[in-house]
């Protein structure tokens, strides 16, 4: 069904047109309407001058100082891999050892109670914040990324 | 800052792509770095112009080239890297809406947001004025368009990919590009007359 201005094509071939992405017949097809048509043709040249603004335009973009090192290597990436779950073990037995310790010199019951008060505190905190990131792991969406 | 307009992809960076994709997954630590140095400008670009802020941006930039090189293993090197990058820096900026709570339909806040990052104009003729005046608007326009309007225009205009490389970057088919980028357009069109007359 042809539109009022005479058009028998999809209006979208006009964007086509404008990035040169139309085999020849279509091609073929706009240019003889755009030559009879003004209102075809003032919104061809409204989406060229849009398109030429955009792509001439210049951005402020961070110096390459502002950039943080280039990502690891694979070699660096394991020895990191293998840092920190070692770190944490020996912070973990370190802080454990020393909890274990304070409540065997101490007798005091305010002292017992402050001592496993902050230790349910900090376990609270850190087993919630471990069920959000299990959470949050099991609906990564990087896993839908195609490759 | 520096100022930088889309950096140009040719055939040629395509093959040399490959070739340091190709070392960067051997463990080469300068083929990361020449990997990165040539591809996050163009990351961070989108990334901004999705946000409309510029800490934002660096961030999901920074996640993002960190996310390329963890999922590099698993790159198909005869792919092209910038469309693969784009896809990673868009599922970045998702995210990062959603931790905010936004919807890829909101607009950016502040109509001067991308703007305010245009590279400041150099003393010249009028005409050089003019032009400066039509880009502000465009990119104010653009600013108050849906993000899904304005990442596929800012994709084939500013960023220059093709139709096949915006279908793989927003996970569409090939064939309905076209008819997304027109309306896309249009919406851009009528939000420029909007705000005053004819802008050729």
């Amino acid at each position: 069904m042809p539109e009022p201005c005479g058009r028998t094509f999809d209006e979208a071939l006009l964007s086509g047109y404008v990035d040169r992405a139309l085999v020849q017949r279509d091609e073929q097809r706009v240019r003889v309407h755009l030559e009879r048509c003004a209102k075809c043709r003032a919104v061809v040249e409204d989406l060229r001058a849009a398109r030429e603004a955009t792509m001439m335009s210049r951005f402020e973009t961070p110096r390459d100082d502002e950039w943080s090192e280039t990502p690891r290597t694979g070699s660096s990436r394991l020895l990191i891999g293998l840092g920190w779950p070692l770190a944490t073990a020996w912070a973990v037995l370190l802080i454990g050892y020393a909890l274990w310790g304070s409540w065997r010199e101490t007798d005091n019951l305010i002292e017992r109670l402050l001592l496993l008060g902050g230790v349910t505190g900090f376990g609270l905190l850190f087993f919630g914040v471990l069920l959000d990131r299990l959470k949050a792991a099991k609906t990564d969406r990087y896993r839908e990324v195609r490759k | 800052m520096v100022e930088s307009a889309a950096p140009a992809l040719v055939a040629g960076d395509a093959e040399s792509d490959r070739q340091l994709v190709d070392q960067a997954k051997a463990g080469e630590p300068a083929a990361c770095d020449a990997l990165a140095r040539r591809h996050r400008r163009a990351a961070y670009l989108l990334a901004l112009q999705l946000l409309g802020n510029r800490d934002d941006a660096m961030d999901v930039t920074q996640d993002a080239m960190l996310r390329f090189f963890t999922t590099l293993k698993s790159f198909d090197a005869t792919r092209r890297v910038q469309p693969w990058l784009f896809t990673i820096v868009r599922n970045q900026v998702r995210d990062l809406w959603r931790r905010q709570q936004r919807r890829p339909g909101d607009a950016i806040g502040g109509s001067d947001a991308l703007v305010g990052q245009l590279a400041a104009p150099q003393p010249g003729p009028e005409a050089d004025l003019h032009r400066r005046e039509l880009k502000e608007r465009v990119w104010r326009a653009l600013a108050a368009l849906p993000a899904e309007k304005r990442e596929i225009i800012v994709l084939r205009d500013f960023h220059d990919l093709s139709y096949s490389d915006i279908a793989q970057v927003l996970g569409i088919p090939i064939g309905t590009v076209m008819s997304r980028l027109h309306g896309a357009r249009q919406r851009l069109r009528a939000r420029l007359e909007e705000e005053g007359g004819r802008h050729a």
